[in-house]
């Protein structure tokens, strides 16, 4: 039976441990099981889904940029980037920050998900990994790829960026939109999460800096190991005030439309963890009755396995009065 | 988090063993990184962040795109685009023909100064659908080559133009070979203006990249001649002309850096441009111009940046109201589940 689910827990005890051996997670309780659904299940499943999410958007972006940059080479396959920065982008740049949201994510706390155990019904019912939220997420990729892309393009039009006159190539351009790169995915994922801690901070801001050390001393490499890259954060890029205003315009520019999305979902179209989170805001969360009351109204008759699958399909399928009917005299 | 404490405490009591003997706890010591309870900071998106971030936003951005465009508009640019002009008219059916001709290619250009130049002014020439970003040109160098005399014969990179008659070209490959080899000789009011060419290329690039022994050899000798001769005298770290060529652009409409004038040019002076005409850009429709800047604190005329600051400056100062509206007139009693999407139909529905 425990093979047979699609999760087995097995209960480790007195009676040995052939169930933890066939099982997918072993507890030692029988009362463990209500920390393990309601406060792990949910966060694995509000984790995973935005990590996914936002692997695709950040490399949507990556990928998409340099493709824009290729309309400008005749389709050459000359790449806007160096190399090392095209291998490292999901190295060392963005790849820490998303493990950090996989891992260590929490929506709500555990003392809300045992309060609100409905918040697990987002993973029965497949709330936070629609396919409407992942082409959302690739969607804003795009859209953050293009932005990066034409506005340092037209910041840099004629080349001319240096107050000392020198005209900017090929190093220069890929090494401003890199960086409005960097910035722009560290601060999406800034946006979109809502816990930080240390880790979180360190991880992303880290990102950021890291890339800055990481130009400094590529760059300081001699010349036949970095090629273009030799110097051109220092000589090239740091003294010339556009790239900083550049950058700046870029990064808030790219997040601005994910900005009013949010805002404009958080207040008036809020998902259930999101309503969850303006109750703790507001302090409702200590107040018993209040607790009560919305777990009452947030109750609806629930289905498992086969019948809970079908139910969801035939609900996309707009034909969902009959059926849930016919599926609780089943059930 | 007085739950979580409350149900793992009865642990050692659960794991006694029957004979209700104390035994050792199994329960795993406890650390806030390993149970999830670190400090954290738990933002959300309320009224008040929204309209205070826009707000923000709107106050750097409006006074960043005023001083960037009035930088950009101090900046005076003159551009002349000369290469259909300077074919005489009886060549102008085949251009490539008279290009490739050996006829005397000068050309006299005039250029009227619209406002007052303060030194340097910088000499640019502009090209237009070259596309100096192409994988294959872009690869055709050998910076071993460029850097030490030793390395003269890594010249794999560079094919087609690699070698002459078995010896090594120095410096090898298309970008070198195609140097552009148009020359200007400015001069106002019939006084030569002085075009410094010293200081033109990156410092890098000629104290690190392009050898001070290295000299050229064998150069543009072949029967296809790509672009302009080099002096055999001068070593690579000084034929700036070169260096500054060689950093490829990023774009097919691009300037490079001819050289420096550094004296003031007054409103209403006429430059005359006594212009050599020799690099041949009409076998693939390109433009060639000829431009005079001044440059600010932010690089040349581009008003770009300055637009953008002040549009979404603008914008945002319009969302923080569009915002403060929107949250005043419609209140939504929050925290209320009814407004759950499987709760709003009878019997469930997304």
């Amino acid at each position: 039976m425990l093979q047979e689910a699609d999760i087995g827990v097995g209960i480790s005890g007195v009676e040995g441990m052939q169930a933890v051996m066939s099982s997918d997670i072993a507890i030692a309780q029988f009362r463990y099981l209500e920390r393990l659904l309601l406060v792990h299940g949910h966060w694995c499943y509000s984790r995973i889904s935005s990590m996914i999410c936002y692997f695709f958007y950040k490399n949507i972006t990556f990928g998409v940029t340099i493709f824009l940059y290729e309309a400008y080479t005749s389709f050459s396959a000359q790449p806007a980037y160096n190399d090392w920065f095209l291998s490292l982008f999901n190295v060392f740049f963005s790849s820490l920050p998303v493990i950090a949201v996989g891992v260590f994510d929490q929506d709500v706390s555990a003392r809300f998900c045992y309060k609100f155990p409905l918040l697990y019904q987002e993973g029965v019912q497949n709330i936070l990994f629609s396919w409407k939220r992942i082409i959302g997420w690739m969607f804003n990729g795009v859209i953050s790829a293009l932005a990066i892309f034409f506005l340092c393009k037209e910041s840099l039009k004629h080349q001319l960026f240096d107050p000392n006159g020198k005209t900017a190539g090929w190093e220069v351009l890929g090494g401003t939109m890199y960086t409005c790169m960097v910035w722009v995915v560290n601060l999406q994922l800034a946006l979109s999460i809502s816990y930080f801690t240390w880790v979180q901070h360190i991880v992303i801001w880290g990102s950021i800096a890291l890339w800055y050390i990481f130009l400094m001393i590529y760059g300081a490499m001699s010349p036949s190991f970095s090629t273009d890259a030799y110097m051109v954060f220092l000589e090239a890029l740091a003294p010339a005030p556009s790239y900083w205003l550049t950058t700046l315009f870029v990064m808030i520019f790219s997040l601005i439309p994910y900005f009013i999305y949010k805002s404009v979902k958080m207040r008036f179209f809020p998902v259930y963890h999101q309503m969850i989170q303006w109750i703790r805001y507001e302090g409702h969360s200590n107040d018993a009755e209040f607790v009560e009351m919305v777990r009452q109204r947030s109750i609806r008759p629930t289905t498992v396995g086969y019948t809970a699958r079908r139910a969801a399909s035939v609900r996309r399928e707009d034909r969902f009065y009959d059926q849930i009917h016919t599926d609780l005299v089943a059930f | 988090m007085p739950s979580n404490t409350a149900s793992s405490s009865s642990a050692p009591a659960g794991s006694a063993d029957s004979s209700s003997s104390r035994t050792k706890s199994k329960r795993p010591k406890y650390s806030k990184f390993t149970q999830q309870e670190l400090p954290a900071c738990k933002p959300i998106l309320t009224p008040g962040w929204v309209i205070l971030t826009f707000l923000v936003i709107s106050v750097i951005f409006i006074p960043l795109g005023v001083v960037s465009l009035f930088a950009s508009q101090d900046v005076v640019e003159i551009v002349d685009r000369y290469d259909n002009d300077c074919v005489p008219t009886p060549a102008r059916a085949n251009k490539v023909a008279y290009i490739q001709g050996g006829a005397d290619k000068s050309c006299n250009r005039t250029l009227v100064v619209p406002k007052k130049m303060k030194q340097p002014i910088y000499v640019y020439y502009q090209l237009e659908n070259f596309y100096q970003n192409h994988r294959r040109y872009v690869k055709s160098r050998s910076d071993a080559q460029l850097r030490s005399v030793k390395d003269e014969n890594q010249i794999d990179a560079c094919k087609p133009e690699d070698d002459a008659n078995g010896r090594p070209i120095v410096p090898c490959g298309l970008i070198a070979w195609s140097l552009f080899n148009d020359t200007y000789a400015l001069s106002k009011n019939n006084q030569p203006l002085n075009v410094s060419k010293r200081g033109i290329a990156w410092k890098s690039d000629r104290e690190h990249k392009f050898g001070k022994n290295v000299f050229p050899k064998n150069f543009q000798t072949g029967n296809l001649t790509g672009g302009g001769k080099l002096d055999e005298n001068k070593s690579l770290s000084e034929q700036e002309d070169l260096i500054v060529w060689m950093r490829t652009a990023a774009l097919p409409t691009f300037r490079k850096l001819y050289g420096k004038i550094e004296s003031d040019l007054e409103k209403g002076d006429t430059i005359n441009v006594i212009l050599k005409n020799n690099y041949n850009t009409y076998s693939f429709d390109g433009k060639k111009k000829l431009v005079l800047s001044t440059t600010s604190w932010l690089g040349g005329k581009n008003d770009f940046l300055g637009i953008a600051y002040l549009t979404v400056g603008g914008i945002c100062f319009f969302l923080a109201l569009v915002f403060t509206i929107m949250y005043l007139v419609k209140p939504r009693r929050l925290g209320d589940p009814t407004y759950l999407s499987w709760n709003r139909v009878p019997g469930g529905g997304r």
